[in-house]
């Protein structure tokens, strides 16, 4: 055979299917199968601190004062930074934000963090941090430190895309853009204003 | 190799719709075109297009090694001084390569001729690992094409597998995917590539180039303001080394897909290069330097490239194919290589050029488009394929 053997078609669709429920129920049924054993979602927990950890899952003390560490470092790499303590606290609510130890940012204060629980070891998953995101009128939401809001605060477990337990890219303060691009733009005066394609 | 007209599958427009593919047609104009296909002999596929392709594959990482090590090549890439560096660590480091796309004259007889390489940032890449693949299937299951047809097309497995390669080789970065604004296909490209990426288990995050800002100490970010470590773009390096970050390349450490060596490939200078390394191989046409072209006295026609160009742009006929209307353009600044005249085989009214894709160093499948014109461009119409 001189073809890919087999394409998922389930995770190369954009549209959902409709109506899934006109689907005969065994097929329902064997896709949902399907869908758990290739799926990119994994259960995890929120735990706020050493102890609950201990408390609440399976890692030992030790385990826990590590992932904690881990996820402070994280944190301050990684998580939200503004430029003064009144911008951060009218996202975080008052008294939810200081300064960071690198002194010029002012970064929210970590709420806790994940921890998968999945027993499988030999993946690195990354203990990353969360925040207690405030909503008016409702309860608050727990978001990661790029902004996806994983669920609302006090859930016993939230479903996760994988990619929430691994590294998430160092978060800076952006000095200019628009560096790359011009020579596209200059060019893209042809063919009568129609944009075409820059690859070939 | 026959052109063989065939009924659409019925409502197929849904069915691209459902996948996502937005660009079938594009101003008003087919693009994806199921009124036909195109089929081959197992036995034309694998002697005619895939070994040559890996072969010319090698030479072409011949000719890499080559020009790398020369100031006076690297002066004929017209690649920019400032950027030597940039290219040169790159291919010492061994910087791993995605894909690429080589594009052929072959009509089912003789030997595939080499036209060029799309080494930097090949597309049509969603319509050939996937929506020909599907077309297939489609046309197996509802009993129109015998359930034995093939296809070369190994395309989307391999580009998975390649993406877990580069994973192991670039742990825990986040792969930030980029194209221009405002053209649909490029989004399309990317997003496909996305998804191959995170079926390879990265994680990943999109930026338009035109949005890529930068930090105090020189950092590339996205958006959100995070630091860009491993970026694939669709966004030519020629272009990128004349523009103002250019001069953050090489200080800021990223892993870049497709690596900066990608550029001496990218590039017609490859053409003469190959004829001087490789004179009269089988697969290659004769071609030539501005400044070399007495050596191409016994050519009665010759094809006149830029050193840059994407999509056809530019191409024009010297000597007997005279006639044949030239494609405009906006490329040509850097200068122009000549290539003899080696027509496209025609099939019924359509012009047909083969493009064989490339995953790393392994022959991944072909992507075949059509044109009223011998000089194909991005508006070609693209036919799936069959192997009986």
């Amino acid at each position: 055979m001189k073809r890919s053997k087999s394409i998922n078609l389930d995770s190369m669709r954009k549209v959902k299917s409709a109506s899934p429920l006109m689907r005969p129920l065994t097929l329902a049924i064997a896709s949902v199968t399907l869908a758990a054993c290739g799926s990119s979602e994994e259960e995890v927990q929120v735990v706020s601190s050493i102890e609950d950890c201990k408390v609440s899952t399976t890692l030992t003390q030790a385990q826990c004062e590590v992932a904690y560490q881990q996820a402070l470092q994280e944190a301050e790499r990684t998580g939200p930074k503004y430029s003064s303590q009144a911008a951060c606290e009218a996202e975080f609510g008052y008294d939810q934000c200081n300064r960071s130890s690198q002194g010029s940012f002012f970064t929210p204060f970590m709420a806790g963090f994940l921890v998968s629980n999945l027993l499988d070891s030999g993946r690195s998953n990354r203990y990353n941090p969360v925040y207690r995101y405030p909503k008016s009128g409702s309860s608050d939401r727990i978001m990661t430190a790029d902004g996806r809001v994983i669920g609302n605060a006090g859930q016993r477990s939230y479903k996760v895309d994988k990619s929430n337990l691994q590294s998430k890219p160092t978060v800076t303060r952006t000095v200019s853009r628009g560096g790359f691009g011009s020579v596209a733009s200059a060019k893209s005066s042809w063919g009568g204003g129609k944009k075409s394609s820059w690859g070939g | 190799m026959l052109r063989i007209p065939i009924a659409e599958r019925p409502g197929w427009q849904k069915r691209a719709q459902e996948f996502g593919f937005e660009f079938h047609t594009m101003y008003g104009e087919k693009y994806w075109d199921e009124s036909a296909y195109y089929q081959f002999s197992l036995e034309q596929i694998e002697r005619d297009i895939e070994s040559p392709t890996e072969e010319i594959h090698q030479m072409c990482l011949g000719v890499v090694d080559k020009v790398i090590n020369d100031d006076v090549l690297m002066r004929r890439f017209c690649l920019p001084e400032a950027q030597w560096d940039f290219i040169r660590q790159s291919w010492l480091n061994g910087d791993p390569s995605l894909y690429s796309r080589l594009d052929f004259a072959y009509s089912g007889k003789g030997h595939a001729k080499l036209y060029e390489n799309n080494a930097d940032t090949p597309t049509s890449i969603y319509e050939t690992g996937f929506w020909q693949w599907l077309w297939l299937q489609d046309n197996v299951d509802a009993g129109v094409l015998l359930p034995h047809s093939d296809q070369f097309n190994i395309l989307q497995e391999k580009l998975v597998n390649r993406f877990k390669d580069i994973r192991y080789l670039t742990p825990d970065r986040v792969l930030h995917f980029a194209c221009c604004k405002g053209t649909p296909e490029d989004r399309g490209t990317v997003q496909y590539l996305e998804d191959c990426a995170n079926e390879a288990g990265l994680s990943t995050e999109f930026v338009y180039i035109e949005d890529i800002g930068r930090d105090a100490k020189g950092n590339f970010t996205d958006t959100k303001d995070q630091i860009i470590r491993f970026m694939f773009k669709l966004y030519p390096w020629e272009f990128m080394f004349q523009e103002e970050f250019s001069a953050q390349l090489g200080h800021n450490n990223i892993r870049w897909i497709e690596p900066p060596w990608k550029s001496i490939l990218s590039n017609k200078a490859l053409l003469p290069m190959l004829w001087k390394m490789f004179p009269d191989h089988p697969n290659l046409l004769p071609a030539f330097f501005e400044d070399e072209l007495h050596l191409a006295s016994g050519i009665d026609s010759l094809v006149k490239k830029p050193i840059f160009s994407r999509e056809g742009s530019n191409i024009s006929f010297i000597g007997d194919e005279k006639g044949v209307e030239a494609s405009s353009g906006p490329y040509g600044e850097e200068g122009f290589i000549y290539q003899a005249t080696h027509m496209l085989p025609k099939f019924g009214d359509s012009y047909t050029l083969i493009g064989s894709w490339l995953v790393d160093d392994q022959a991944a499948g072909i992507s075949i488009r059509e044109d009223r014109n011998p000089i194909t461009q991005d508006m070609s119409r693209f036919l799936p394929h069959i192997i009986v």
